[in-house]
């Protein structure tokens, strides 16, 4: 069943020189208890699209559906219910917490905004059951975001996304911050969060072994366009889309043995600002041709795999 | 550079970075940390050796003593740095000055802040040819365009400020100022991390690239295993301010003997391997202030016995050239 469907979903911000185009027309479903990796370089619009699903900003176009019913527009009510189904967990757990709150105090506050629990001894109890699953020990739990390091802050984060059962939960570059010892802890606990609860993942990663490691099925963004999406085995066993290939062939590999095939790409990403119609990713591209100027269609290419370029076919 | 099976050969060539018993403590509200303690390593020509750990290991605290750039109130390096013969250690201030940038120089980990924001880009990669050579103000600025080319930015970009540059062009010019005067020993201190992986793809090879045409040793300093693999030729885990390990890359990677290498092998993502949990290294990174006794990764090693708490742990070599700071090395080889 589709927890999300994204339809034609554009995000659009005025600067001082026009339009910023962060994301643009783009359009998904997320199945129920999957999670959805969106990768791409940093200002493709990818933490936007996150932000703007869970109403952290208001869409500019398009439609997002919600089990079915559309919250693309809310009002102050509606709003607040929606925020019980979805949450976020931050990137950078040295900022995303407030550092005059103690741990406990963290976990406790949603729990008490939400009006669920009629006596402070619920939300307490509450408050240590959510603290257990997700790892925070005891000693801890009177602490300040300051005395903890990067892994266990990020584990109160993800205490405070789980704290009202959320159905979908977007976790903004979630592990990018930690050490690699650390940042494995942290997608083990998510993975089993997910086993248990159920949840349905948008995992935002500009890291593509990790969101391998994570995802179900992922999207591939080029400044605010969707240029690629299918399974993650299919994506990482046959990447079609030449940005794509480019993205997978430019991580550094720790096998010692195999020779990288490099596809190296000139340049560097464009500005995203008053952008001409056709393929962004033309400028780069080393199979661009005047056809790529012209406005491109996400296409499915083969069964459950979509591509958006005009030449995928001539490039077999 | 591809002699047997990857591993590097030039153990003809000349030792010419000898670093001995290298230790670095800072000063902070009364305690001590030891950040480097007891750091010895050789580097010959040409040659890149990686620097691997997690954060707070010691690796940035290894080059800025190499370098002498420590904070002079609060940190304090001993032990011996032999470049070309002579000890940094023990030389005046004003000699330092004469290396720094021109014969040893080192590319900063966020190209963000390592440039001057007032100051053109161009100007700032003359001004390190000028400190170093007495040449005219023109011949600098020419030799500054020159180095932007060299690293792939148009020269007419010479007179722009860092703010007009992105995130790798700005990488790519603090790489020409390091690059400016063609050390003999390059420092990379994360060149790379704040970086796009297409644009990651692009300073690597740059770098590489470079290295070959002007034979510059160099130590990289990284927590990425797969840009190690790409670029180096020898490799040094740090852990706890101390070499755990150190041998070839291809020694090293294929048969990691040090259990927190292992570790470290473990809880990185396979991208050709299709599992289903990582394997994390409980714990973490003992406190610097208050180091344990005897082997400090013994507190979340999963072989520890009594006797890693004692002592000073000796390197055992495990094969030609590739050394373990670990007692229980061939009993837990024997395991695996």
């Amino acid at each position: 069943m589709a927890l999300i469907e994204v339809q034609h979903l554009k995000k659009y911000f005025d600067v001082p020189n026009g339009t910023l185009h962060a994301v643009d027309d783009v359009s998904f479903v997320i199945e129920k208890g999957t999670t959805m990796g969106v990768v791409g370089e940093s200002g493709c619009g990818k933490s936007t699209l996150g932000t703007t699903l869970i109403h952290l900003q208001e869409s500019t176009g398009g439609k997002i559906l919600f089990e079915g019913k559309d919250v693309t527009h809310l009002d102050k009510k509606q709003l607040h219910d929606y925020r019980e189904d979805v949450q976020i967990i931050f990137q950078d757990p040295y900022s995303s917490l407030n550092p005059r709150y103690n741990i406990a105090r963290t976990i406790m506050e949603p729990l008490e905004i939400s009006g669920r629990f009629r006596s402070k001894a619920d939300v307490r109890a509450e408050a240590e059951r959510i603290m257990d699953l997700v790892g925070i020990e005891e000693r801890l739990r009177g602490s300040y975001p300051h005395e903890l390091d990067g892994g266990r802050r990020q584990r109160v984060g993800i205490g405070r996304a789980l704290a009202l059962n959320p159905k979908f939960i977007v976790c903004d570059e979630p592990v990018s911050a930690l050490d690699v010892s650390i940042q494995a802890q942290v997608l083990n606990l998510l993975m089993d969060l997910q086993d248990q609860q159920q949840l349905t993942y948008l995992f935002v990663t500009h890291d593509l072994s990790v969101v391998r490691h994570i995802s179900d099925n992922i999207c591939v963004m080029y400044l605010g366009q969707l240029v690629e999406t299918c399974s993650s085995k299919e994506l990482f066993a046959k990447p079609l889309h030449p940005y794509t290939k480019a993205l997978l062939s430019a991580i550094p590999s720790t096998d010692v043995d195999r020779k990288m095939q490099r596809v190296q790409l000139k340049g560097e990403i464009t500005s995203p600002i008053n952008p001409k119609p056709g393929c962004r990713f033309a400028a780069r591209c080393p199979y661009a041709t005047d056809a790529c100027r012209e406005p491109q269609q996400l296409r499915e290419i083969e069964p459950k795999h979509f591509v958006q370029c005009c030449r995928i076919e001539e490039l077999g | 550079m591809s002699a047997d099976n990857g591993k590097t050969v030039k153990s003809e060539e000349s030792t010419f970075l000898d670093v001995r018993d290298l230790t670095v403590q800072y000063t902070s509200m009364g305690s001590v940390i030891h950040a480097v303690n007891g750091i010895t390593f050789q580097l010959k020509k040409g040659e890149t050796l990686a620097l691997v750990g997690e954060t707070g290991a010691g690796k940035t605290s290894i080059a800025k003593a190499i370098l002498r750039i420590l904070p002079d109130v609060s940190a304090k390096s001993k032990g011996t740095v032999i470049f070309n013969n002579t000890d940094l250690m023990q030389m005046k201030e004003k000699e330092m000055q004469k290396i720094r940038g021109h014969k040893i120089s080192m590319i900063f980990q966020d190209p963000m802040t390592a440039l001057n924001p007032t100051m053109r880009v161009g100007k700032q990669i003359s001004e390190v040819i000028s400190a170093h050579r007495s040449i005219s103000t023109e011949e600098a600025v020419a030799e500054g365009k020159k180095m932007l080319e060299m690293v792939g930015i148009p020269a007419e970009r010479y007179y722009e400020f860092p703010h007009q540059f992105s995130g790798g062009m700005k990488q790519r010019v603090v790489i020409a100022i390091a690059l400016a005067c063609n050390p003999e020993l390059l420092l990379a201190d994360e060149p790379t991390t704040a970086l796009d992986v297409t644009i990651q793809a692009q300073v690597l090879e740059l770098i590489n690239d470079l290295k070959e045409r002007l034979n510059t040793s160099m130590i990289l300093i990284t927590h990425d295993l797969g840009v190690v693999n790409e670029t180096c030729d020898n490799v040094a885990v740090i852990y706890a301010g101390r070499i755990i390990e150190s041998g070839s890359k291809y020694d090293v990677f294929k048969h990691p003997g040090h259990p927190y290498t292992n570790g470290l092998f473990g809880a990185l993502p396979n991208m050709n391997l299709d599992s289903d949990r990582l394997s994390p290294i409980a714990g973490l990174l003992p406190d610097p202030t208050n180091l344990p006794d005897g082997c400090a990764f013994a507190p979340r090693c999963p072989y520890v016995t009594d006797k890693c708490r004692q002592g000073t742990i000796p390197a055992v070599e495990v094969e030609p050239g590739h050394f373990c700071e670990c007692i229980r090395m061939d009993e837990i080889r024997k395991e695996r």
